[in-house]
């Protein structure tokens, strides 16, 4: 079944990448199919304890597969992923109207967003999520960039493809630690790790800070903000529902494994507390009403991370409880904001008024959302706040005073912008002109925020699947449950307080004038990106200067220098002069048309010495009974007299003069290649690990490969992997031989 | 007198490059080893102004497919990256023949050689010896 649903995401981008232009903005709609079949699918398993399983093997010697497993968490994640997906399909509908441009192409690439996000929280084996990670952050690029000629957007379209692609390499890196720590490649049998070794604790670190880059984390938060031009259903879709959350979901599938590392723990909370405070304070002081969302969310997403580092049982509940409850709330906030900014021309908050009235559902609908986001009963949200606070309220040690401040100063000043929020937006004001109504923009917000109150009216069945997806994140502890009253406790004393000192903040900053900051971070973080492609010019121009001996030599020495190692284990106890004498006189003229080549000055004689050696050199397979590799060499040397033909036209008839002093370089380091050629074979032949497998080979031959010639049948079965790199390697010489000539032609001036 | 020679020969070359496809599986011969017959073919064909250099990328491409289809097909039933089948068949005239999925494989890499061969004649300037005047006055009249 997983695959089925792959399949059929992938099948239908397919043909919405062929026929998105014709069927224009109904593609939308059809796009829409294959996250409706995977949002079912994700529902009818969410009270299934039994795991659903997939993997494809296509290399078992190298432990390469694509595994996926969908268990109790992933299925929660299916839903949010597909169930949005559908909503925000349906809501581009109405957010492009008729007859805009493109539409096909936004279609495909969300749909195609929302598979690599499918098989991201599906993936088990951590090579499958490293990929479809790193397809959600190729995807989120196109998306972001979808206005691709304004300059703005391709700015803030490849600080994010930078920041989360290089968050990629992060995380590959990390993935190779962690995994060589824990010795499997499954999250699902990852065994806690002990803490005490460097290579672990290195890793989990990287982990998180690829986590963190992915979920816009202070320091690497920036992007998000940016990432606000891209069309709203992709703001709410990618950067408040699922993609951002692709970082937290890492954190809490390795969670298990990694909380008992103190560096992992550490490195969590403070991201995740740096970004609860400065995210909300972000929100509060801009002017933008996407925007305001965008820095919530930064500040959202510390939350989760904070939670979910935290680790315990109760405070993986509340993770899993807030996920949920953001993604509802959220997702229903921009949507919003999108149908204002499509209705009355304009986000700013100050330009907008009257809107309570002239817009009842959506203002009923962020109220409730607004609400919800707050942590105010009777919604969702206040579920997931309380539990958080209770969670933060039940750890000891420094790590409470931290969490603590963050999660209970985070929700204040949430409270305190979504106010703000809520009476810049709808607020009194002069009344703000609207287009006409779209029933496809009000609906799918208004059906998110419904969601909220109707998951805290059945909490109870709500409960029942959210409970197990956190078991399975904090490795099996029982979690307790989510309530919907907790009673008087502390918490609820504590939630009380959160409430009134935020609205009282939010409310005082909510009419306020004032100016949006400058984003310093954004403008830092396209800084080092403007510098890190200034080194990677600079090193280019320094290492690929073109020169065609320079490369040769640096080559020959780095060979010669890798084999210096081998020195020690060469014998020369099983070294004979020949087996034949023939081999010694084929030897001699090997080394006498190489010293010839040397020597002579024109073009022409240098070919024919080159092809003497090669010659002489397939004599020697001759002797030595290896017809295959002889036919091969005299075809090569054959086509390689064709190359020179041809080349000499264009070349002068002597090589060039060149300085003494490099000439003497040149033949030291190649007599230096040529002494560690000897050396490394005569210790690789000095000292075998193991007989040679030619029976063993020679009877595989015909059982498995079906032919004689052992060669080829290595060639092209036992070895087949091999042949395809090689034969690849040649391909793209082929290509870039074409692309060499490309130009050449083009200028079109043959030599004289 | 070298062209007739080339002329005349490049038939038969083609046919050993063909038995060196076939053969390979049992006798020297092989993918690669036909792939450089062919190319060589090509290239002493081109020198003699018979033939310009084209495709040569486009067989390459072809090649990469069906190499890669080659590898990845066996995974549809369930077997292993590479998995070979054979087919035995009783043929009229010929006795038992037997061909293996390396044979499509072979094809493929001898397309990928012979469209590397052409890339090369190309990239080297080997329209030049095109018969016919055009490429070469179109290019210099542009200047």
């Amino acid at each position: 079944m997983i695959f089925s649903l792959l399949v059929l995401h992938v099948a239908v981008c397919a043909v919405l990448a062929r026929a998105g232009r014709r069927l224009g903005r109904g593609s939308l709609l059809v796009g829409a199919v294959p996250p409706a079949c995977s949002a079912l699918w994700g529902a009818a398993r969410l009270g299934d304890s039994q795991p659903a399983t997939a993997d494809l093997t296509w290399v078992g010697g190298l432990d390469l597969a694509m595994t996926f497993r969908v268990d109790a968490f992933a299925a929660v994640m299916t839903l949010i992923v597909s169930g949005i997906g559908v909503l925000v399909l349906v809501y581009a509908f109405g957010y492009f109207g008729p007859g805009t441009a493109h539409t096909g192409r936004f279609a495909t690439t969300l749909l195609a967003f929302s598979t690599a996000m499918l098989g991201l929280v599906w993936a088990d084996s951590v090579w499958t999520l490293f990929v479809f990670w790193e397809l959600t952050s190729v995807t989120s690029f196109l998306l972001v960039g979808h206005k691709s000629t304004d300059a703005a957007v391709l700015v803030a379209a490849r600080r994010a493809l930078m920041v989360t692609a290089g968050g990629g390499l992060v995380l590959l890196a990390g993935l190779l630690l962690v995994t060589g720590a824990a010795g499997t490649t499954l999250i699902s049998e990852l065994a806690p790790v002990d803490g005490a070794g460097a290579g672990a604790t290195a890793g989990a670190v990287l982990v998180m800070i690829a986590a963190a880059t992915k979920s816009a984390q202070v320091p690497f938060h920036a992007w998000l903000p940016g990432a606000m031009v891209a069309p709203t259903p992709v703001s709410a879709y990618l950067h408040a529902a699922t993609m951002v959350k692709a970082g937290v979901v890492l954190v809490a599938v390795a969670g298990p494994a990694l909380s008992g590392i103190v560096a992992w723990r550490g490195c969590g909370i403070a991201f995740g507390v740096a970004s609860v405070v400065w995210g909300a304070l972000g929100a509060l002081r801009h002017r933008d009403a996407k925007l305001i969302l965008a820095w919530g969310t930064v500040s959202q997403l510390g939350m989760l991370i904070t939670l979910f580092s935290v680790g315990t049982p109760a405070a993986v509940l509340a993770a899993v409880a807030l996920l949920v409850a953001h993604a509802l709330f959220k997702g229903a906030l921009f949507l919003i904001v999108g149908e204002i900014d499509v209705r009355a021309g304009t986000r700013h908050i100050d330009e907008l008024g009257g809107l309570a009235r002239s817009m009842p559902v959506a203002f009923a609908a962020a109220v409730l959302a607004g609400l919800s986001m707050a942590g105010a009963p009777p919604l969702f949200g206040f579920v997931a706040k309380e539990t958080a606070i209770g969670a933060a309220l039940g750890l000891e040690g420094p790590e409470a005073w931290i969490v603590g401040f963050g999660v209970i100063g985070g929700s204040v000043l949430t409270v305190a912008y979504t106010v703000r929020f809520l009476v810049a937006v709808f607020g009194p004001g002069p009344e703000t002109p609207l287009s006409a109504r779209r029933p496809a923009l009000s609906a799918p917000p208004a059906v998110l925020a419904a969601a909220g109150v109707a998951a805290f009216a059945v909490l109870g069945p709500l409960d029942s699947v959210l409970a197990p997806a956190a078991v399975r994140l904090s490795g099996g502890a029982a979690v307790g449950h989510l309530h919907r009253w907790p009673g008087l406790e502390p918490a609820l004393a504590v939630s009380a307080a959160v409430l009134v000192v935020g609205a009282i903040v939010g409310l005082a900053m909510g009419g306020r004038p004032g100016q949006a900051p400058a984003d310093r971070a954004a403008r830092w973080t396209d800084a080092s990106i403007d510098g890190a492609v200034a080194v990677g010019r600079a090193t280019v121009a320094r290492v690929q200067h073109g020169s065609l001996p320079v490369y040769l030599v640096t080559m020959a020495a780095v060979a010669t220098l890798a084999a210096t190692p081998f020195l020690a284990g060469i014998s020369l106890d099983h070294i004979v002069a020949w087996d034949r004498p023939l081999q010694g006189v084929l030897a001699v003229t090997v080394v006498g048309a190489a010293v010839a080549l040397c020597w002579v000055g024109t073009r022409l004689g240098a070919g024919l010495a080159l092809g003497a050696t090669g010659i002489a050199v397939a004599s020697v397979f001759v002797v030595h009974g290896a017809a295959d590799l002889a036919l091969t060499q005299l075809l090569v040397e054959a086509a390689i007299v064709v190359g020179f033909v041809l080349a000499f036209g264009h070349l002068s008839r002597s090589f060039p003069m060149t300085g003494l002093r490099w000439r003497a370089v040149r033949m030291a380091v190649a007599g230096l290649g040529g002494a560690a050629v000897v050396v490394g074979l005569g210790a690789a032949s000095g000292n075998p690990v193991a007989a040679p497998p030619l029976a063993e080979l020679a009877a595989a031959s015909v059982d498995e490969g079906g032919g004689s010639n052992v060669v080829n049948v290595i060639l092209t079965d036992i070895r087949g992997l091999d042949t395809l790199g090689e034969v690849l390697v040649l391909a793209t010489v082929a290509l870039g031989v074409q692309a060499l000539a490309r130009p050449s032609a083009s200028r079109g001036s043959p030599t004289p | 007198m070298i062209r007739l020679g080339i002329r005349a020969a490049s038939p038969f070359a083609a046919v050993v490059g063909c038995y060196l496809l076939f053969a390979g599986h049992n006798n020297p011969g092989g993918g690669f080893a036909a792939g450089l017959v062919f190319g060589a073919v090509l290239a002493l064909r081109t020198v003699a102004g018979f033939h310009q250099p084209t495709y040569g990328v486009a067989l390459v491409a072809a090649g990469v497919l069906v190499v890669a289809g080659v590898a990845v097909m066996p995974l549809l039933w369930g077997g292993p990256l590479f998995d070979q089948q054979v087919l035995s068949v009783e043929a009229p005239l010929l006795g038992k023949v037997k061909a293996g999925s390396a044979l499509p494989f072979d094809i493929g890499v001898a397309a990928i050689v012979v469209g590397t061969v052409i890339a090369a004649l190309d990239g080297l300037g080997a329209s030049e010896f095109a018969a016919g005047p055009p490429a070469r006055s179109d290019g210099g009249e542009r200047e």
